[in-house]
């Protein structure tokens, strides 16, 4: 007869054998519903543990950088919408921008107001699919409906004013879109926002800002989405600054970096607006940092619709667009981050060469730091949180 | 397990959101039966006026996708006054939008010089066979009918 001691001695040691198991490789996509597009991780799992992940990118690969080499500006504006198509206004901005500081164009103020009213709306519209989105990696469907529909009704706005919903295609070089192309006897006149866009966007934002609150009494005291996100897929400050995370990730980090404060792309310098800071850096934080981003931007249109003064939407631009000889960087903040267009010009048409900085990529790239140690169910939602697109990270 | 979080009280609360949507107005519509007023300046369909194109191809120029095709000839006119200069008039032979591969853009409708091509907010047009989906010169005429009057606009 073994005494007790020595039966949980043995016990223990051959619990400890049969637990040397070898690493096993588990292949995650690269079509898994839950990744915003077509993203392949392989993951070497220890029993439930990941230990390590190799992210394998390009399934969504469009070539924008290439194809812009053989397009016009104004082609190249249409096909840009579509790198992030979630804030597919947003993206459009800094390579106008970039094009206009090129050629010297003072842009009007009312059409620099206009874009920065349509900016925070798109960004709205993106962090409202977001908050969707990622309760519903958790399994929760119900949030999914209520930030849709108020998504809806944001987006209904934007096509209001720009003929689409995802897709505005909106600025031009110089200023906003001259003709909106609609209605038979105004085409070729330069059309404006349409009557009533001020009155139904307050509105719109009212409901946005009501919809965040019912979305905060949903979720953030529920037990579940509190268990899976609170302490889960921490990022500290100092590795999100050098693997160049920017974005609501970076600041659900506690650093208050945003570029709405410290460029001059757009008037954000005259309306008043707090940068939400998360102090974790956990799921959790990531989440209610976009919470209070959306309540943010819902306060900075209210204040943007006061101020929009009258005027031109237009500065004087020839007909056919050609941009002098130079090259430029121009950055902006996006809805998952910075974004930016280095772009070179050689005189011609279109551009000589675009190198497109999107915000996803970097925010993808410390997959396998942030993955590490974290059990399989926690992958999703720790991926969830960190909110990319495919399209924007592959181009 | 010790850390596992009391149920009860999410359930509570996630039931009474339950029953509070069971008694407010879906904000949905039944679509084949009740369809939403698109917005006029909604991208949909762009329409042609075939009187007022003069196959400049500038719109089959820009197009990002190439996905417009114009075929013309050229033809005399009989002068208007008797003496008169005999006047070259273009004909639009073809003028197809496939769109199978057009990406609602919108820059065709804005170069047009001579007001030819207009945006309607008409968007059902889907079809089984893919070919389908080029529209033939005749077909672009009918959307203009769709083509809804300016809207006003904020001053």
């Amino acid at each position: 007869m073994l005494d007790a001691q020595a039966m949980a001695q043995i016990s223990e040691t051959s619990v400890a054998v049969e637990l040397e198991t070898s690493d096993m490789t588990l292949n995650i996509g690269p079509q898994h519903p839950s990744t915003h597009g077509v993203l392949r991780l392989v993951a070497k799992v220890d029993g439930e543990v990941i230990t390590d992940v190799r992210p394998i990118l390009g399934y969504m690969h469009r070539g924008y950088e290439k194809i812009s080499e053989v397009r016009t500006y104004p082609q190249v504006i249409a096909l840009i919408n579509r790198i992030d198509w979630t804030s597919g206004y947003a993206n459009e901005i800094p390579f106008v921008v970039a094009a206009e500081r090129l050629m010297g164009i003072e842009v009007p103020e009312r059409a620099q107001w206009i874009r920065l009213i349509l900016t925070e709306m798109t960004r709205i519209s993106a962090h409202l699919l977001f908050m969707g989105s990622f309760p519903l990696e958790l399994g929760a469907t119900t949030p999914l409906m209520f930030a849709l529909r108020d998504r809806e009704r944001v987006l209904d706005v934007l096509e209001s004013v720009t003929g689409g919903r995802f897709h505005p295609n909106f600025n031009r070089i110089g200023g906003i879109k001259p003709a909106a192309g609609a209605g038979k006897e105004q085409k070729k006149l330069t059309q404006d926002l349409p009557a009533g866009f001020f009155t139904e966007t307050e509105a719109a934002m009212d409901g946005v800002i009501a919809s965040t609150d019912q979305l905060e009494k949903l979720l953030r005291k529920n037990e579940i989405f509190v268990a899976r996100t609170k302490g889960i897929g921490v990022l500290p400050p100092e590795v999100a600054l050098s693997y160049g995370v920017t974005g609501p990730n970076l600041r659900a980090s506690g650093v208050p970096y945003d570029l709405r404060n410290e460029t001059d792309y757009l008037p954000y310098d005259q309306v008043d607006f707090e940068i939400p800071v998360g102090t974790e850096g956990d799921s959790f934080d990531r989440w209610w940092v976009r919470l209070a981003e959306i309540r943010q931007s819902a306060n900075i249109v209210k204040q943007a619709i006061q101020k929009v003064p009258s005027g031109p939407l237009q500065a004087k631009v020839p007909k056919i667009i050609k941009v002098p000889k130079g090259e430029t960087y121009v950055r902006a903040e996006v809805p998952k981050g910075v974004m930016g267009y280095y772009l070179v010009s050689e005189g011609g048409q279109g551009p000589y060469r675009v190198k497109i900085r999107t915000a996803s990529f970097s925010n993808l790239s410390m997959l396998p730091w942030i993955l590490e140690g974290v059990i399989v169910p926690d992958l999703l939602a720790v991926m969830g949180s960190l909110d990319f697109v495919l399209g924007d990270v592959d181009r | 397990m010790a850390d596992t979080p009391n149920p009860i009280p999410g359930m509570i609360r996630g039931m009474s959101v339950t029953w509070k949507t069971l008694f407010t107005k879906p904000v949905t519509v039944n679509y084949p039966k009740v369809k939403e007023e698109p917005h006029p300046r909604a991208r949909g369909v762009i329409a042609l006026d075939q009187d007022a194109c003069t196959v400049c191809m500038l719109c089959a120029r820009s197009c990002p996708d190439w996905c417009i095709y114009i075929e013309g000839h050229k033809e005399e006119q009989e002068p208007s006054k008797p003496g008169g200069r005999v006047r070259v008039r273009a004909e639009l032979d073809r003028f197809d939008i496939d769109y199978a591969l057009c990406m609602y853009c919108g820059i065709c409708v804005e170069v047009c010089p001579f007001d030819a091509l207009f945006w309607s907010p008409e968007y059902e047009y889907g079809e089984q066979e893919m070919g389908e989906l080029l529209h033939r010169k005749e077909k672009l005429q009918d959307w203009l009918e769709t083509v809804p009057d300016a809207p006003a606009l904020e001053s």
